[in-house]
């Protein structure tokens, strides 16, 4: 059988190679392939020196901001800007739609700035071509193009008959065709990958990843994999279509509803039925929850009323000139953690409607593979929605660290009632250590993607049980 | 005419009993209509937030006016007062709204709605301070784009003219009627033309059908615009069936047909848009790492340094020629006109580096508006967006009109402020009005110059393949 299987595989390539259109197709993919990856490495590096330039300013700005006091130098703040990770020069992900760099100030924990969607005008709205559209959607329409007649054509000609009486299974003439794709994206997928793997490599001192290897392994896997099962499920097609014709329209079908229509309802889908509040809405409530409390109890007189009273009574002192301490800064310090248990709040609330809107994409994984590979492509490039959020809270973690250490030099160093009278200086800057950041580990991002990576399993699995077997006759 | 409707009698009969047209056609119009749904849902959100702001802004300038009336010296009305009369406080706590209204037919093509602001609320203060903040959004969702009546008609409507075209002349090939097709008296070109213009009729048909829908919904109307986007389903419609014409001509079988179909709508719909976006993004990038300072909060380092802050003061009415005989006033209310011509002098010196990073939005922009004549899908859908008033460059006309506003309500309150007047009742029927500014004229061009160039491609196309279809033999 194994050498039935071989035979089939051999006369497939040579009548795929035969093929003078799908030779000039298969060009034109390569060359888009190589022009995406050249982009996304173009890009990659203009933007990482526009950020690296970016922060170095910012941190010197922070540095040299001369003598003040902690609570001026909490409002002046900081920047931190958004890297780009290595793996976007394959997978551009949600880099255009999130904002790209946020300022860091007391009070206020503000949003991203700057689409850079936004600049782009009505064109963008057609999509970027990275190397990751053309795995995820040209090279499936390039799948479908050779192998929607594989089996029709043999049946039109005859010629299955033939391997018939020559005691030919179905089953090993079915894999033997499989056999011939799959080395076909293999050797798109393996060579291309091993560029992305030195690129990996070599742009990894620059990166924010940790295990870029890893990630371009997994990459590799689900994209030989999708292509795999995409193969498999055309070449059934072929063998259960009455005429070629039959076979390209239910392909092409497939892939316009599943790669187009389904993503896109899916996600507007989600929308409707998962709506988010509008920002003015949002700010409001926070703003209101901080004045109110989120309890009755919880208001901001009685807060501070409590505050007053227990910093009092610790310090066994009548008032509040006897602290040892300014509670000037521990106040701002209160209402800052305060303010933080309010945003964490509202801001679950708003993240839960934002996973729960993706949530209706990832299920629909089930029925379109293309959105689980997207998906899951996205998140190994680290340019999905897990991995910004996660860089979203660090930078909320580190506007904490940074207001938390002036109001507690402003507390322990200064006096109650002084203000401009205490100024803090280069060494308070210099003991707040520059913003680092590394991305969630693959591992972290496997619970945010087990419906995807159900999906491709399903699909996986099911392809094989498509696989027709030894006894099956036409 | 017996022809005609012999023909086209023959093509509704054959249309009627293919379940898969009919389940295509029925599938096209359930989608069609969803995407008025989604459409008129989103846009119905926008006015229900524009509402809500709309209303805050007429209750704040309500309880100012009543202010002035109201005998009760409590703290709350003297403070109330205070604001709504002190432009040393109204400079910073009188909020304005600019809102970009959605259109009449903005719900059947969304456009950047959802990814730029559609409101801004305004005060005094730095207007870059308040110009660079987002609305609330779903980052995978905008990367996904809208399923708007537009997108329907761009994406779905040519596959529709595939499916039911592609086979016209080789299906009668490939079933033999053909040579009975050649002893009839009337030619072939024209059995064909009769029949390509059958399903015209009812494509296009159901495109203005669907559109009828959407003009229905929408909350005002617009006879122009309707007109506008009549002729655009027309035209747009009409570019395909020319390319289908031309495909047909070549007289290849119906696989060959159809892969070329689907290639052309790849190219047209994908790879040509996002070959160029990715293209541009190296060309032109846009650099928003050097506009973030503008938006940092500074302050004055020791407010009691009353050298300092008469300075900046100075220093702001050197720009402001106007205000003559202020800077013998600067003893009344000194912080607070320092602090209004700290935030002012923010926008004068930072002017440049707005103003060059919105250049770079502009270069990219003509840079691609030049490619858009070139491609009729992108060149209906920018159509589409003008007429629904929802384009790139209706934000950038909206931002100049925003920029004009907050200008206007600089000097309304700096007036007051550095002049020392104060607010009366009889002002607040001059308060500063959002006008927003749009070249209409240049935009119905734009939209006439882009019908022109769809219909010229269809034409020149057509004529083509009318030339064609009679030299190339099968």
């Amino acid at each position: 059988m194994k050498r039935q299987i071989i035979l089939i595989t051999k006369k497939e390539l040579k009548y795929i190679v035969r093929q003078n259109s799908l030779k000039v197709l298969f060009g034109i993919i390569t060359i888009l392939l190589a022009f995406a990856l050249y982009a996304g490495f173009t890009v990659y590096q203009q933007k990482i020196a526009m950020i690296k330039s970016a922060k170095e300013e910012k941190r010197t700005e922070w540095l040299d901001q001369g003598d003040k006091h902690p609570h001026i130098a909490a409002h002046y703040g900081t920047y931190v800007f958004k890297p780009k990770t290595a793996l976007s020069l394959f997978d551009f992900g949600l880099d255009t739609y999130t904002g790209t760099s946020v300022y860091l100030e007391a009070h206020y924990p503000h949003d991203f700035m700057f689409r850079p969607a936004q600049g782009y005008g009505n064109i963008i709205r057609f999509g970027e071509l990275s190397a990751a559209l053309v795995f995820q959607l040209l090279l499936p329409l390039l799948i479908l193009f050779l192998t929607f007649q594989t089996f029709t054509k043999e049946k039109e000609t005859g010629t299955l008959k033939l391997l018939f009486s020559q005691g030919v299974s179905l089953r090993s003439i079915y894999l033997g065709k499989l056999l011939a794709y799959v080395l076909i994206i293999t050797l798109i997928t393996a060579p291309f990958f091993t560029v992305l793997y030195v690129l990996g490599i070599v742009e990894n001192t620059n990166s924010i990843l940790n295990d870029t290897s890893t990630r371009i392994i997994f990459l590799f896997i689900i994209y030989t994999g999708y292509l795999g099962i995409f193969s498999n499920f055309s070449i059934w097609v072929s063998l259960k279509s009455s005429n070629a014709r039959n076979a390209l329209l239910t392909l092409l079908i497939f892939w316009i509803t599943t790669g187009i229509i389904i993503p896109k309802t899916a996600a507007n889908f989600g929308e409707t039925i998962y709506p988010l509040i509008s920002k003015k809405i949002h700010k409001e409530n926070i703003q209101r929850d901080i004045e109110d409390g989120m309890q009755p109890s919880e208001s901001k007189e009685r807060r501070l009323v409590d505050l007053k009273d227990s910093y009092l009574q610790k310090y066994q002192v009548d008032s509040l000139h006897k602290l040892p301490l300014n509670f000037e800064g521990i106040r701002m310090q209160a209402n800052e953690n305060y303010s933080n248990k309010v945003n964490d709040f509202h801001n679950a609330l708003l993240y839960k409607q934002f996973e729960n809107q993706n949530s209706v994409g990832s299920i629909m994984s089930l029925i379109a593979p293309y959105i689980g590979v997207r998906n899951l492509s996205m998140a190994f490039a680290a340019t999905d929605w897990y991995s910004f959020n996660h860089f979203e809270k660090r930078t909320e973690d580190y506007r904490r660290y940074l207001i938390k250490t002036m109001n507690e030099d402003m507390a322990y160093n200064s006096k109650y009632g002084e203000f401009y009278e205490y100024k803090a200086n280069r060494n308070l800057w210099e003991s707040i250590s520059d913003f680092d950041y590394i991305a969630p580990s693959v591992n972290e991002l496997f619970p945010h993607y087990w419906v995807e990576f159900a999906s491709l399993l399903f699909w996986g699995l099911g392809g094989i049980m498509l696989i027709p077997s030894a006894k099956y006759k036409l | 005419m017996r022809l005609i409707l012999l023909l086209w009698r023959r093509e509704w009969m054959s249309m009627v009993r293919n379940p898969f047209l009919m389940i295509l056609l029925s599938a096209t119009f359930v989608l069609g209509i969803y995407s008025i749904y989604y459409g008129h849902s989103k846009i119905k959100e926008q006015y229900q937030t524009i509402s809500a702001v709309e209303n805050i802004e007429f209750q704040e300038f309500k309880n100012y006016q009543e202010s002035f009336k109201k005998t009760s010296n409590t703290i709350e009305v003297k403070q109330t007062l205070d604001i709504a009369s002190n432009p040393a406080f109204a400079w910073y706590r009188h909020g304005y709204h600019a809102i970009l209204h959605p259109q009449a037919l903005s719900h059947l093509s969304l456009g950047q709605r959802d990814v730029e602001p559609y409101y801004y609320k305004l005060t005094a203060m730095s207007l870059y301070y308040q110009l660079f903040e987002n609305e609330i959004a779903n980052p995978l969702k905008l990367y996904v784009g809208n399923f708007d009546l537009s997108f329907v008609l761009i994406y779905l409507f040519p596959l529709l003219i595939i499916s039911l075209t592609y086979g016209l002349y080789a299906e009668e090939k490939e079933n033999g009627i053909l040579p009975l097709l050649r002893l009839q008296t009337k030619g072939l070109k024209k059995i064909l033309l009769i029949r390509l213009a059958y399903y015209f009729i009812v494509i296009a048909g159901l495109g203005i059908i669907l559109s009828i829908i959407g003009f229905l919904t929408s909350v005002t109307s617009n006879i122009l615009a309707n007109g506008l986007w009549f002729l655009t389903v027309i035209s747009y419609c009409g570019f395909w069936f020319a390319m289908m014409f031309f495909l047909v001509s070549l007289k290849k079988n119906s696989s060959l047909t159809a892969i070329t179909a689907a290639v052309l709508w790849l190219l047209f719909l994908i790879i040509l848009p996002s070959f160029l976006n990715t293209y541009t993004n190296f060309l032109y990038p846009i650099d928003n790492t050097t506009l973030v300072d503008v938006t940092r909060r500074k302050s004055l380092e020791n407010e009691d340094d009353l050298n300092e802050a008469k300075h900046i003061v100075f220093e702001y009415l050197h720009h402001r020629e106007d205000l003559i005989g202020a800077d013998s006033l600067i003893n009344t209310n000194t912080m607070a006109k320092t602090y209004a011509a700290f935030t002012a002098l923010n926008d004068i010196n930072h002017k440049k580096e707005v103003s060059t990073y919105f250049k770079q939005i502009e270069s990219r922009q003509r840079w691609l508006s030049f490619f858009r004549w070139l491609n009729p899908a992108v060149n209906s859908k920018g159509i589409f967006n003008e007429i629904a008033r929802t384009d790139s460059k209706i934000f950038q006309s909206y931002y100049e009109s925003i920029q004009n506003f907050h200008q206007d309500i600089t000097n309304f309150y700096f007036k007051r402020l550095f002049l020392n007047k104060e607010i009366l009742i009889e002002d607040y029927h001059n308060l500063p009005r959002f006008n927003l500014e749009i070249d209409n004229k240049s935009i119905n061009r734009n939209i006439i110059v882009g019908l022109i160039t769809v219909l010229i491609t269809s034409f020149l196309f057509f004529g083509i393949s009318l030339v064609l279809f009679t030299k190339i033999t099968s």
